[in-house]
Formats: structure tokens, sequence, C-alpha cells
């Protein structure tokens, strides 16, 4: 039964840089790297929509509205 | 009364400063509570004024029981060495604390820093310009105060006083170069975590340099006044203690938060 | 979910809280066995009449008395530790539910498929149908799907609160500006009752925590019909 519902379900994997319970910064890195990624490949590079769905996965909906109001003010804490 | 006792201790007269300095201590945090939260320092300035006059008067109490009464025995500086030695290490723990926060909060920067530090747009101080300079003015602050010390002891009375004046010169020289630093900060105490740890290990350690400068000022106009002998003058080496002990959290705080964390 | 009188564990939902109720009565058993010996060595040394003036040290019992206990909190610390490890062990997860406590309700957001995103306030107790909790049920359900392995997030956006279901043997705090990892797995359907577990405030008691264990597959058609 798990194995119909592993197919249709998909989440953002197990990332061995974050081994502890405390996953803040598997969030904050995605966030950043797809940023990143895009900057340099552009937007219609499609690996980069790897680190987009992590940060989606993961991240609270109300951390990415407040990263994305902030890197259009330029507040966001991280040069991309 | 008479002096003699058929026993080495000190028992102390009835004195009126430990109750006062309460009183004192008391309305001095209420007053620094009340000035930082109202910006009204009157309060601040009262328990300053009154702590300050309770200090001088139970000071000027012990130096007289110490030196024109003869109660400071042998037995009695081995307490009065255990209580500067115990005072001391709670000193160093207060300062740890701090070295605590600040690499709580460096070593893994928080996401809200951008995990950088310093965090972006911190322009932290060069740490080879005055935090250098002051290194080695404390560092040569110790060696003079060494000087002094085995002048004293050597009943050198002139070397005594030049070594002890260069050292409260330095301690004077140290806390100028500080303050013009603190003026000159691209970053308030308010800047994030950085500024807090910052200024406040570092504004603790400059509160501590001039406890110590003010304390061995003492000790230098106590010498002019011929209060040391070369056998008894705790006074002064609790002060060179108390001066050592600042001058190596000075080099901790410049290694690990001017060098490293920069 | 808790009932009245009730004196041990809820039933367990997961393999995890099976693993916990086993270490619960591995550590109550050396509790007992404990307090029977030495409430038999109390009664027996209050009520007897020996003497003996010369006693000064007794070794061989000394040795015991520590040995015995050291290795008794071995017995005690080695599965302790096994557990601690096996509850933070992550493995592959299907889905990530992500949870915000708030002042005072907990919203859910499930963002793996479509943005599904919705408040979870307890029901009044008047607004309640037969059948519900009063202080337990709330007016939207986490849905998860059960035999999957789901990643659970915990965090806050005002204060400190605290994310818990007893029958899954899972509790982690929710705090502002932290991501806290929980494994979730069902290993049968159900629903299950939570609170909020950090003193968070006036209502703190109120903001329940209600979560749905269902068929995969439902719980496919549930996303689909959100």
């Amino acid at each position: 039964m798990s194995a119909i519902v592993t197919e249709e379900l998909v989440t953002a994997p197990v990332d061995p840089r974050f081994p502890n319970q405390n996953q803040t910064r598997y969030c904050w890195q995605s966030y950043v790297d797809f940023h990143r990624c895009q900057k340099i490949k552009g937007e219609d590079f499609a690996p980069c929509e790897y680190f987009q769905k992590v940060y989606k996965s993961v991240c609270p909906n109300s951390w990415i509205e407040k990263w994305d109001s902030q890197r259009e003010a330029g507040t966001f804490p991280k040069k991309i | 009364m008479s002096n003699h006792m058929n026993h080495p201790f000190h028992l102390v007269d009835k004195s009126p400063w430990p109750i006062l300095s309460a009183f004192s201590v008391m309305s001095l945090v209420s007053g620094l509570a009340k000035w930082f939260h109202t910006f009204n320092m009157d309060l601040a300035i009262l328990g300053i004024l009154s702590t300050t006059l309770v200090m001088i008067q139970w000071w000027r109490d012990v130096v007289r029981e110490g030196t024109f009464q003869g109660l400071h025995t042998s037995k009695v500086g081995v307490g009065l060495r255990w209580g500067m030695i115990l005072f001391i290490a709670s000193e160093v723990l207060f300062f740890v604390s701090f070295f605590w926060a600040f690499f709580h909060s460096s070593l893994a920067p928080a996401v809200e820093l951008g995990s950088a530090w310093p965090p972006l747009g911190i322009k932290p101080f060069n740490p080879f310009q005055i935090p250098l300079l002051n290194t080695a003015i404390l560092l040569a602050s110790g060696v003079t105060v060494t000087w002094a010390h085995h002048a004293l002891m050597e009943n050198n009375h002139t070397q005594a006083f030049q070594g002890l004046f260069l050292t409260v010169f330095l301690g004077f020289y140290f806390t100028s170069l500080q303050a013009l630093e603190y003026f000159e900060a691209p970053f308030s105490i308010a800047d994030a975590v950085y500024g807090t740890t910052f200024f406040v290990a570092t504004g603790f350690h400059g509160l501590h340099v001039i406890i110590g400068t003010t304390f061995l000022l003492i000790c230098l106009i106590r010498h002019t006044l011929h209060h040391f002998s070369f056998t008894h003058h705790f006074g002064f080496e609790a002060a060179a203690w108390y001066w050592h002990f600042v001058d190596v959290v000075w080099l901790f705080l410049f290694i690990s938060i001017y060098w490293w964390g920069n | 979910m808790a009932t009245w009188a009730q004196i041990g564990f809820q039933n367990s939902a997961s393999p995890l809280m099976e693993q916990l109720i086993f270490f619960h009565d591995h550590a109550l058993l050396i509790l007992i066995l404990i307090t029977t010996l030495v409430g038999y060595f109390m009664l027996s040394l209050v009520t007897n009449k020996f003497v003996n003036r010369y006693l000064l040290d007794g070794q061989m019992i000394e040795i015991i008395w520590t040995v015995l206990p050291a290795v008794i909190l071995i017995i005690l610390a080695l599965p302790s530790l096994r557990l601690l490890y096996l509850i933070d062990e992550t493995t592959e997860p299907s889905i990530t539910l992500k949870t915000v406590g708030h002042q005072w309700y907990w919203s859910y957001e499930y963002s793996d498929f479509k943005d599904i995103e919705f408040d979870s306030y307890m029901m009044p107790s008047n607004d309640l149908e037969k059948g519900q909790f009063r202080l337990l049920e709330v007016d939207n359900r986490v849905i998860l799907p059960y035999l999957t392995q789901v990643r659970l997030l915990v965090t806050a956006g005002d204060v400190i609160h605290s994310w818990t279901i007893p029958s899954l043997g899972i509790k982690a705090d929710a705090v502002p500006g932290r991501l806290n990892q929980l494994n979730v797995f069902f290993n049968r359907p159900g629903v299950f009752y939570g609170q909020c577990s950090e003193i968070c405030g006036a209502n703190h008691s109120f903001m329940p925590i209600t979560v749905e264990a269902v068929n995969p597959a439902d719980f496919l058609s549930w996303v689909k019909s959100f």
C-alpha cells in the first residue's frame, strides 16, 4: 500500500548535511541555493527547481514571504 | 582600649558602611534601571555618588586598621589573600559568561544574521590598529607593575613610585584609546547580537580597567604617603593581581572577539 | 486520547510509542524491585534487636551496594539511550507537514504538492456535536496517511509553544525562528489528540491538536479535493 503512495508523494529528501532535529539551516540553505542558482544559471534553468522544491517543502510560508520581501527591499542578510 | 590581644585575628569594630553601602548599591542599581528606561539620570547619579562616598570611607577605615593599628597580622593577611583570590575567580566566571554568549552566537551564526560572522553590514574594527596598540599597552603595564613590586620589595621607594606611576599612566592611556575607538565605532550595541556581545564584553572590560586603574592610583597615593613597607603591602599586591586579571581578560577579548571574530 | 482515571499511557499508534511503553515497563519493573528490596531492608532493620558495638566497616557489603546500583543504572541507561537515538533517526519521508504555533491556535502547511494551508482552532464547547471531545476537538483536523513516513516540522510565530501527540510518542517545542523536525509514522488509522505543552499565554489550554490518520488513498483524494 505504501509503495503506491511513495510514487505519488515526493518531498524534500533527508539531507545528511543537516542530521539534527534542528532543520532551520536546511530551509535557509535551500532558499539561498535556489536564488543563487537562478542568478548564475538564469531563471529558466530547470535543475534550480530542485532547491525551490526543497525550500517550499521545508520552509514555513511566513519565512519565505519575509525573505522574499527582504530580497526586494535589498535587506536580505546574505549576498545572493 | 588596649590594642593587645591573645590571638592573631582581626575582630572588626562596629561600622556603618555595610548597611550604607547596601542602600547605596540598591539605589545605584535602581537608578541604572530608571536611567535605561526613562532616560532620567537623577537616581543613578545619587547612587554613584553615595556608593563612591561609602567606598572612600570604608576603605579609609580599612587602611587605618591595617596600616596604623596593625590589625592586619600575617594570619589576617592569609584571609585577605584568599578573599582576593576568590573575588578574582568570581570575576573570571563573570567574563566567562560573556565569552560563552559570544561563542554561542558566533560559532553557528543564526540564519537571521545570514549565517555569517560578522553579520552582513557590520564593519568590525581592524584588530591590528588600536586594539593591537592596546594589547601592547596592557602588556607593558604588566611589566611596569612587576617592576614596581620588585622595587617595593627591595625597599626602593623611588623606583616603586616610577613603576606604579607608569602603570597608572598606561591604564589611563588604554582607557582613552578605548573611548576614542567607541566614539569612532560604525556599529552600536543595538546592531544585532554582534554589537551586543561586542559592547557588553569590551564595555565591562573597560569598566574593570577603570576600576583597576583607580585601585593602582590609590596604591600610588598611599605609596607617596609611605603606607607600604617592603614586607607589608598587600593592598598593592591585590591591585597588581587585579591588574593582571584585567590584562588576561583583554588578551582573550583581543584574540577571540577582535581578531578571530572579524 | 486520555480517558477518566487512566493511569498508564494512551494506546500507541506508532512503533516508537510501542518502544517507549516497553521502556516504561522495564523501568517500572526495576523500580518495583528496588522499592521492595529497600522496603524489606528498612522493615527488618527497625524490627530486630541485634547489636554490634564493634562494627566499623564491611568491605564486602560496601562493594555490593556500590556496584549493584551502578549495574542497575547501566541497565536503565542503555535502552534509554537506544530509544533516544531511535527517536532522532530520520528515515526518508514521503511527505512533509509544517506546523506553526500561534497565540492561540496551530496552523498547518502542506507544500509538497500544492499549497495547502489552514488554521486549526479549538471547537467551542457549545458547537460540539455528539461524540466530540470538549477541549480536544478542533475545527480543521490535520489529515495524515497511515503506514507512511511523515516529516513534521514545528515552529512558532510569536512565543514558544509545544506540539505533541502522546499516542505517537512525539513532542517538540515550537520555537520562533527555529525549525524542529519530528518523525511521524502511524501504524493504524484513527483520530489522535494532543495539547500545547509549553505555557504560552492566557489560552494555552485551549489550542489542542487533532490528527486524523487515514488510508493513504483517502489522504490523496483529500489533498486533491482541498
